[in-house]
């Protein structure tokens, strides 16, 4: 069943590339009922470890290496199971969603194949029991993001962004794969169980603990864009909607989340690591959530937003806050992939990401305006929405450890950042809710959308998308409206429940509905235009998300360059000559011996027997 | 009689056979060297022979195997010095340079140019060796 | 010593003598009959050591079918008659060189492993035609059909190579 999960939607991907380009319907088809198969399968694992049943786990196969053993094994148990009806439930619905978004793509087999691919790899990391299968899955992961980021690869950003995430997260993953190692070496298995047994254990030591987590802690920063490697995630957006829904806000970004969690009794023995991942937590959280504010892309400000959010899981999982971490990953994969397929719509119907450009679609997009509300309104933290209680369970975590904790300097850290926070939450998500549905109608549709999803053509009146697209919405919408009920009684997860934190959840509140009536006031008072212009010149630091990428161009990729240029320079100045006085040596030897190939054969027969006498000389004299 | 009269005898005939094969330019000249080699050998079998009182004749039944490969050897070398004969007017052993190492060809021009005017041939032809 | 020996030593320095001559003489003609006193020389001495059947094997053979062989394709090639003024080529030193080096290192090897020993020839060892006739077609039987397919390889090959010459 668990390895049906894996391999449903590969058999789907290889479908769909080998069939997909005979029949426009076999692509759409074969992703659809794969991932469907997957999530029923992913569902009655799902009940199957409701509350607090035991794991249940395939194999572990032994692969002898010489040295410490590869155990390779699938493992389920609540944290898996959860992971992976979130996983497929997003894929199933973003496949869903795709059929409509993407009609008539050429290369929809190709990018159903992918996703399905995505899926699979994103179930192996969950489930898989080992390190090394958790790498593939891992870095399978980024390569099927790295292709359908540039899935329009005709396009400039579409092709850089997906460079940059590519070469971002791969430079996270070298210091993964060495985590791995060392935590191997360390624990003497690379089977994740019989780590944590060991680090539970107290077999590991705190160093090797600070090693190992700092290291896999690097793969961990780029897969979920994090400080400093965060300035991936935004430029990934060129990609098609429905993936950043899947990839960028649902599943890729929340495996970082994922590992951290899983082998959280590894984090915990060491303090250092703990304090890394706290500031790290604090940094982006705050950086990412002003960006989002002054953004000016409406995908960009959602991919801000998701940065922000994962940093809040890491802020809890930084304190040990396991269960607040979960249930905020799993409320934030709902809304924010709700989100994303609402933006997409959004975008389908005006053709542009510019939030300049919108404005005033409540009439024209009735559904996407109620779906999209709910999911602005969760992730601002207005409750009942699942978004306020998740968030306050984060935000409960870092209350408790400051007022009665061991880590009362980080909790109390946490606690100011996560409310600053929360305001501003509230704040970019009003301000990019009102520019989009309130207001008056701007810009023109007829001008063709600057690095917009996929230059389609658009209609000169905004309609409603298909039910196909609206479909997914409205189901990703009841769990926002719902899941609070489930936030609360998180038994089902195998966590206990934690009852709201009632200083913390009023003083969130209160800062957010501020927020919120502050944006609204300055949105009304500028006559509906961008409250971000009350930010003043701030705006444009922000705007330009802090000169990061300039910084880096600066600090490391111009150094880089130089001493490639460097290399380069070596290489032909004092490695060329021995190669090519190789070369020279061997033609005058050889030029020098040709003399010898006379082609006079009684000159060889007199070499010939002058060597067989030489030779029966020096053996007679040796004997 | 002593052992080394006959052996003697044919290592010297040997030593003659080779010097022959080696510097004589003729390639009739050096057929007969081989033959010279062949026959000390011949000589050394037999002498053995004597001296072990083979049951078998080993040593005397060699030399006539040796006679006749030596006579099949002399037929086919005379049909292939025949044969360089036709193709080359000459059959100057040392002015053969077609197996040499070369760049095009010039330095067997040149070494077969320094041989022109000697020997048996009356004028090499320069022309690799083609089969007709 | 013995009339055996003397009558060895004398043919032995005639073949040897004749040998040298055919290494250094000038004249193709006389090379090839020089070769004949050699071969004969030769024939005398496997006489000596009591090979009879070989020694008129030898004189059958290589004084009668052999030389003639060599005679003809000398006249074949056009041989001048008279004498060749550059017949030993510029190797002429490193192979006398090589020849003398290998004659000694022969020489020394055979003084160092059979200097004593003495050829005793009793009348039982005479190799007539009638003791090697039932040797060679008894234990070398084999060997002798081996060598008779050799031959007609060898003759194939001598019509191969002249047909393509008739061709021309």
């Amino acid at each position: 069943m668990t390895l049906g999960i894996v391999l449903l939607p590969v058999i789907g991907a290889v479908v769909a590339m080998l069939a997909g380009h005979r029949r426009e319907r076999i692509a759409p088809l074969a992703g659809v009922v794969t991932t469907a198969a997957s999530l029923g399968a992913a569902l009655v694992i799902g009940f199957g470890h409701w509350g607090d049943a035991a794991a249940s786990a395939l194999g572990p196969y032994e692969i002898s290496t010489g040295g410490t053993p590869i155990l390779v094994g699938l493992r389920v148990d609540q944290l898996s199971a959860s992971m992976l009806v979130l996983a497929t439930a997003v894929a199933l619905l973003v496949q869903v969603y795709s059929v409509s978004y993407l009609r008539g793509d050429p290369r929809y087999p190709t990018y159903t194949a992918l996703v399905c691919l995505f899926t699979a790899a994103m179930s192996l990391v969950v489930v898989s029991d080992d390190l090394f299968v958790l790498l593939v899955g891992w870095e399978v992961m980024g390569v099927c993001s790295y292709f359908l980021i540039s899935h329009h690869w005709e396009l400039e950003p579409a092709r850089e962004g997906a460079v940059k995430a590519f070469v971002m997260t791969r430079l996270g993953d070298i210091g993964f794969l060495f985590g791995i190692f060392v935590i191997g070496e360390a624990a003497g298995t690379y089977q994740i169980s019989g780590v944590i047994t060991a680090a539970e254990a107290g077999s590991i030591t705190s160093g090797e603990a600070t090693i190992s987590t700092l290291l896999l802690l690097c793969g961990v920063v780029g897969k979920s864009a994090q400080f400093p490697l965060h300035s991936w995630l935004p430029d990934a957006m060129p990609g098609p909607t429905p993936i950043s829904a899947l990839i960028h806000a649902a599943t890729m970004v929340a495996a970082g989340v994922y590992l951290v969690a899983r082998l959280l009794p590894v984090y915990v023995l060491s303090d250092v690591a703990m304090a890394v991942l706290s500031g790290i937590a604090v940094i982006t959280m705050l950086g990412s959530a002003l960006m989002a504010l002054a953004a000016d892309d409406l995908k960009r400000v959602l991919a801000w937003s998701t940065v922000s959010q994962l940093a809040y899981m890491f802020a809890a999982l930084s304190l040990a806050g396991y269960g607040a971490a979960i249930l905020h990953l799993l409320s934030h994969g709902a809304f924010k992939a709700l989100l994303f397929l609402a933006a997409g719509s959004v975008i389908h119907a005006v053709g542009t990401q510019r939030l300049g450009q919108m404005g005033g679609l409540r009439a024209a997009l009735p559904i996407t305006f109620t779906t999209m509300t709910i999911g602005f309104a969760a992730l601002a933290g207005v409750p009942p929405l699942v978004g306020f209680f998740s968030k306050d369970a984060v935000l409960g975590v870092a209350y408790e450890q400051a007022m009665h904790g061991e880590y009362a300097v980080r909790g109390w850290l946490v606690l100011v950042a996560g409310l600053l926070g929360a305001a501003l939450t509230a704040a970019y998500s009003t301000r990019a809710w009102l520019l989009v549905f309130l207001g008056p109608r701007r810009g023109s549709t007829a001008e063709p959308s600057d690095g917009a999803d996929n230059g389609r053509i658009v209609a000169a009146e905004p309609h409603e998308s298909p039910w196909l697209m609206l479909g997914p919405l409205v189901l990703l919408a009841i769990p926002c409206l719902v899941g609070s009920w489930a936030v609360l009684r998180p038994g089902f997860l195998g966590i206990e429940a934690d009852p709201l934190h009632l200083p913390v959840a009023l003083i969130s509140l209160g800062l957010a509905l501020g927020a919120i009536a502050a944006t609204v006031f300055a949105w009304w008072q500028l006559g509906a235009a961008d409250p971000a212009v009350r930010l003043g010149k701030f705006r444009q630091v922000l705007a330009g998300e802090f000169h990061y990428d300039a910084l880096v161009e600066r600090v490391i990729l111009r150094p880089s360059r130089f001493s490639a240029l460097a290399v380069a320079a070596n290489e032909s100045s004092i490695v060329e000559p021995y190669v090519q006085g190789a070369d020279t040596a061997t033609q005058w030897s050889a030029r020098l011996l040709r003399w010898l190939h006379d082609g006079n054969l009684q000159r060889y027969v007199t070499t010939v027997v002058l060597g067989a006498v030489a030779l029966a000389v020096v053996i007679g004299l040796a004997q | 009689m002593p052992l080394l009269f006959p052996l003697v005898l044919s290592a010297l005939l040997f030593g003659i056979g080779t010097y022959v094969v080696m510097a004589r330019r003729h390639a009739v000249l050096v057929l007969m060297g081989v033959e010279l080699m062949l026959n000390a050998v011949n000589l050394n079998l037999v002498a053995f022979d004597a001296w072990w009182h083979d049951a078998l004749d080993s040593g005397q039944v060699l030399a006539l195997f040796v006679i006749a490969i030596a006579a099949a050897e002399i037929g086919l070398g005379l049909a292939i010095v025949l044969l360089v004969f036709r193709t080359h007017q000459h059959i100057n052993v040392d002015a053969m340079r077609e197996l040499a190492d070369r760049d095009g060809g010039q330095r067997a021009d040149q070494e077969a140019s320094k041989h022109t005017d000697r020997g048996a041939g009356s004028s090499p032809d320069r022309v690799a060796v083609t089969p007709p | 010593m013995t009339l055996v020996e003397v009558l060895f030593l004398l043919l032995g320095a005639m073949a040897l003598g004749s040998a040298v001559l055919v290494a250094v003489s000038a004249n193709l003609v006389h090379c090839a009959l020089w070769l004949v006193v050699t071969l004969g020389a030769l024939a005398g001495c496997y006489l000596l050591l009591a090979a009879e059947f070989v020694a008129w094997v030898q004189v059958l053979i290589y004084l009668g079918a052999v030389v003639v062989l060599l005679l003809f394709a000398l006249m074949l090639t056009r041989a001048p008659t008279g004498a060749v003024p550059d017949l030993t080529s510029s190797n002429r030193f490193l192979a006398a060189f090589t020849a003398a080096a290998a004659s000694g290192l022969l020489i020394v090897s055979f003084a160092a492993g059979f200097g004593g020993t003495r050829i005793e020839i009793g009348s039982g060892d005479i190799g007539s035609a009638g003791a090697l006739g039932s040797t060679l077609f008894g234990a070398w039987v084999l060997g002798f059909e081996v060598l008779s397919v050799l031959l007609l390889a060898a003759l194939i090959g001598a019509i191969v190579l002249s047909r393509r010459q008739e061709r021309d």
